[in-house]
């Protein structure tokens, strides 16, 4: 690589590290505690589990526990119904105070028993630290254009990557792998270091960087894909009067899961008017039953009052993407021990990010003392690239 | 510090390996349960294993 290369890759990562850092020591000093969620939301919230019965014991009709929901809360409107992932014979109904919800508004969901249709738990699922966490974590607070800002700088991130990996070349020109020099100058040994972190966590952190900007897009995505398909589920619809009668979901569960032979159910959308369903239809959200398609969710769209299938084709690229990168983004799909192996790199990550600002600002003080101490690599003075 | 000048095979030889670990680490865990969950933490487990061995050489 000609000197001028090297010139221009490292303004090229000083610049785009420089725009985004903050925001992405934000991302991992906020994504730490969310890699346990589930750990740190099972030890504050106890959730009561299914009674124990016998196994062949039947399961209750899921229209039973919608009305026993309507029949608590009559003033609210039952949105959706899921089988829980974490407890067995557990179905949550979740309702909302309004026909269309307010967006960020969370819903009461009431858990009952699938077997006996009794009311185990109720949970209005407002607050909380963790979810603060999370929110801020997305989108900083600000919706969809913090998401999309993040995602901007998720960009930037994965260019300064890129060019980390070029520099990094010229960088090991004369050194072994992982060398780590005991220098005079700390910032000799900080600059191996963040030379020698960065080169193990490249692919670590190219994935979960790609699959966050993957994320940041997920509303748009949807956006995209209901624009494409409501007119047509609509329009044989359109001047009806209201809807008279809802059809029998247990019914309806068994036909979409006919049409999509070998899957399992995850939860269904009742007629709604917010923008995750449609007036007219139950929505069946199927997953598939083995470890890589538990993970890809696909639909099948009923008419709500005659219960006959609409339509069961599968998602487009896009949010199968989408439905694909969220676990490798999360980091919680093998257990614990991977959820601690996410935190240890995510901590890495985060020393790669402190040593990079730390050697850009200490650039301009050393720069002539390191180009003076003889037998460096002359790159180190003329780049000072790792910043 | 030698003083050769590496190539860039020698160069990217080691975070080549340490990045194809890493690449089967995050896909068996997807792959699989059981088994691809050990495979998966014992791949990912081997680069934070050379960074922790290669880092500790600099204090």
């Amino acid at each position: 690589m000609t000197a001028r290369s090297v010139k221009w890759w490292s303004l090229v990562h000083k610049w785009t590290s420089l725009v985004c850092t903050l925001f992405l020591l934000m991302l991992c000093v906020t994504g730490l505690p969310l890699i346990f969620h589930d750990e740190i939301d099972d030890f504050f919230k106890t959730e009561t589990s299914a009674r124990d019965l016998p196994a062949d014991s039947p399961q209750a009709p899921l229209g039973k526990l919608i009305d026993a929901a309507k029949a608590r809360y009559p003033q609210r409107y039952v949105q959706v119904l899921n089988w829980d992932d974490d407890r067995a014979n557990v179905v949550n109904v979740f309702l909302s105070e309004m026909a269309e919800s307010p967006p960020g508004k969370r819903f009461l969901k009431l858990s009952f028993d699938s077997r006996t249709a009794e009311l185990i738990g109720e949970d209005t699922q407002e607050g909380g630290l963790m979810r603060a966490i999370r929110i801020f974590h997305r989108d900083m607070f600000l919706g969809l254009p913090g998401e999309l800002f993040l995602g901007v700088m998720g960009l930037l991130f994965v260019t300064a990557i890129v060019s980390g990996v070029v520099l990094y070349a010229p960088f090991m020109r004369r050194l072994e792998f992982g060398a780590v020099r005991r220098a005079a100058a700390a910032r000799i040994k900080w600059l191996d270091l963040h030379n020698l972190i960065g080169a193990v966590t490249l692919v670590w952190v190219t994935a979960v960087g790609v699959t966050g900007i993957i994320n940041t897009i997920s509303l748009p995505l949807f956006t995209a894909w209901r624009a494409q398909v409501m007119p047509e589920l609509i329009a044989p619809h359109l001047g009806k009067p209201p809807l008279a009668k809802l059809a029998d979901i247990d019914e309806a569960v068994a036909t979409a899961l006919r049409a999509l032979g070998g899957n399992v159910p995850a939860s269904i959308v009742l007629p709604t008017q917010a923008r995750f369903g449609t007036p007219r239809h139950l929505i069946v959200w199927t997953k598939g039953s083995t470890p890589i398609t538990s993970r890809l969710f696909t639909p099948a769209m009923l008419d709500a009052e005659t219960g006959k299938l609409v339509d069961a084709r599968g998602l487009p690229w896009y949010l199968r993407m989408l439905q694909v990168s969220r676990p490798l983004h999360f980091g919680d799909y093998g257990g614990l021990p991977l959820k601690i192996i996410w935190a240890l790199l995510d901590l890495a990550t985060i020393i790669v990010l402190a040593s990079g600002v730390y050697l850009w600002l200490g650039k301009r003080k050393s720069l002539r003392r390191v180009a003076q101490v003889p037998g460096q690599p002359g790159v180190v003075a003329t780049s000072g690239a790792s910043s | 510090m030698s003083r050769l000048r590496h190539t860039a095979g020698e160069i990217f030889r080691w975070p080549l390996w340490l990045g194809v670990l890493t690449v089967v680490g995050l896909a068996s865990a997807l792959l699989g349960n059981d088994g691809w969950d050990v495979l998966s933490w014992v791949a990912l487990a081997i680069p934070l294993a050379v960074l922790g061995w290669k880092a500790s050489r600099a204090t």
